[in-house]
């Protein structure tokens, strides 16, 4: 899922949006609660953006 | 454990005493201290008179016949009830032992009981609503944390009503109730141990491990669990060494990192203090040790949260669609986050543990051990959520998991040993990352300073 320009800023209206259609039926209090939760992730990892092309995802199944 | 285990094959004390010892100061001590879930009390005097018949007869003894040990109680343990420190799993009991459950039992090990936990592990506070949360035993005026998932078994081992104590570790959940309630513990390389029959949190981040008084004593626990099992498909068919053989008590030659920006910079300063005496301790035993800078660790948070997340909502989705109302709000509201991340964000936080993990073994390609602080501050005071280190105000949760969770991105093998105490006669820890499935120089490392120095040996005054 990718989020369109739009949507970039997350309202407890998307949230919910993005909940219900997960079957996560939450109040408003609690979409207002994970809210700033949910968005400090989001940053993080946006802020991240030096990541080498070729690096591939890390795999712990593997017998070592 | 060595020293129990020894004079229980030696004759001079039977196991049934030493169970019955225990049970009586859980008796005496565990209504403060809240560190057992369930105590298994007539199983372990049960098991106890049996090892007592075994050491009668004369026959063969595992390394850890009669010694007691307490369970975090999410390892699965057959006809005895499991919780997971939630509500949710308060009557399950499961059909089977965890592998390392029936590993220990074959080394003699006697459970006594399943420990207090912060709920389905998912928190480094070690706090839980349901069954209470532990009280550090190293403070009896105020309740501070122990340091979580882990708490009870922290609890449990420092007030010395448990010699030893199986917990785990996502995020740091050996080391930080290690380095606060002032033991040692190993988090194992990630596939070194299986995790067959342990509550998941997050799969690919678990890791299960010993915590007990000394590394010599994680040694000898970590041995009977480590190795292949066909149970858990992310083990590893590398062979077990001898790990007490490797506590040669010498460390001339090796090559030790001290880790500065990011770990000694952002610790408090006793942790600081504590931790740079420790590497003086080892350069004087004829270590070199050198500083370096992991420039890439700063990421570890964002892929925590891309990984651990989703990992454990997926693991919890149903009943967070049925049961929500029966998780503590903390929890609750942890997992739902988990819900929201993408795919995407999921495989760029996998793409950043490799790019960390390549750091880590960089580092330690010219390096046998690094050294860090486990935790950035000692316990605090149970609901105290912020907390200052130097001019700053920050998290209590982030200030616990920032030097540890790296660690269980990049499976690097990471054990927490004392290396003082605060003013305040709180407990600090030294953290020793080693390279993947060399437990045996973390250990030798951890052995080598526990013989220089005694924080190791200090006991609570509860534990009187």
């Amino acid at each position: 899922m990718r989020y369109s320009p739009g949507m970039e800023k997350l309202t407890v209206d998307t949230l919910r949006t993005l909940a219900t259609a997960q079957g996560l039926e939450l109040s408003d209090a609690e979409l207002a609660s994970l809210l700033p939760l949910v968005e400090a992730g989001k940053s993080g990892l946006a802020a991240v953006r030096d990541i080498q092309p070729e690096t591939e995802p890390a795999s712990q199944f593997r017998i070592l | 454990m060595r020293e129990l285990a020894r004079m229980i094959a030696t004759k001079k004390v039977s196991p049934v005493e030493v169970v019955q010892a225990h049970l009586d100061r859980i008796a005496a001590l565990d209504g403060k201290l809240r560190s057992y879930i369930t105590v298994m009390g007539d199983s372990a005097l049960a098991a106890a008179k049996a090892a007592e018949a075994a050491v009668q007869s004369g026959g063969t003894l595992g390394p850890l016949h009669g010694v007691p040990v307490g369970l975090k109680d999410l390892y699965c343990t057959k006809g005895v009830k499991t919780t997971g420190g939630s509500k949710l799993l308060a009557d399950w009991v499961p059909e089977e032992d965890a592998t390392v459950v029936a590993r220990l039992a074959g080394a003699g090990a006697i459970p006594l009981g399943k420990l207090n936990m912060h709920e389905f592990a998912y928190g480094p506070e070690g706090l839980n609503p349901h069954y209470g949360t532990p009280w550090n035993p190293w403070d009896a005026g105020v309740h501070r944390i122990c340091g979580g998932s882990s708490s009870g078994s922290g609890a449990s081992v420092a007030a010395g009503i448990c010699p030893g104590a199986l917990g785990s570790d996502t995020g740091g959940s050996i080391r930080i109730p290690s380095s606060l309630c002032g033991l040692s513990g190993i988090k194992p390389t990630y596939g070194r141990v299986s995790r067959a029959g342990v509550l998941p949190l997050a799969w690919s981040m678990d890791h299960v491990g010993p915590m007990c008084r000394s590394a010599a004593d994680c040694a000898l626990m970590l041995a009977p669990m480590a190795g292949y099992d066909p149970r858990d498909p992310t083990t590893s068919v590398l062979p077990v060494p001898d790990y007490a053989a490797a506590l040669t008590g010498q460390v001339k030659g090796l090559r030790i990192g001290l880790l500065r920006s990011f770990f000694l910079e952002g610790a408090g300063p006793a942790q600081r203090a504590a931790v740079e005496a420790a590497a003086k301790a080892l350069e004087g035993q004829g270590a070199s040790v050198e500083p370096v800078d992991l420039t890439k660790v700063s990421l570890a948070a964002a892929a925590s949260h891309a990984v651990l997340a989703p990992e454990a909502y997926a693991y919890h989705e149903e009943w967070l669609k049925t049961r929500a109302a029966e998780y503590g709000a903390d929890v609750r509201e942890r997992l739902r986050v988990g819900a929201f991340v993408t795919g995407a964000e999921y495989l760029k936080g996998q793409r950043l543990r490799t790019t960390l993990r390549n750091e880590v073994d960089a580092a330690l390609a010219k390096l046998d051990v690094l050294l860090a602080p486990s935790t950035a501050i000692e316990a605090t005071a149970v609901g105290q959520n912020e907390v200052r280190i130097g001019s700053e105000t920050f998290p209590v949760r982030a200030s616990l998991i920032r030097f540890t969770r790296p660690f269980n991105l990049t499976g690097h093998p990471a054990a927490s040993v004392p290396c003082g105490f605060t003013a305040d006669g709180l407990p600090m820890g030294l953290q020793i990352i080693g390279r993947p499935f060399d437990e045996a120089t973390v250990l030798r490392v951890a052995d080598a300073y526990q013989r220089l120095t005694d924080w190791h040996t200090r006991r609570p005054a509860m534990a009187a």
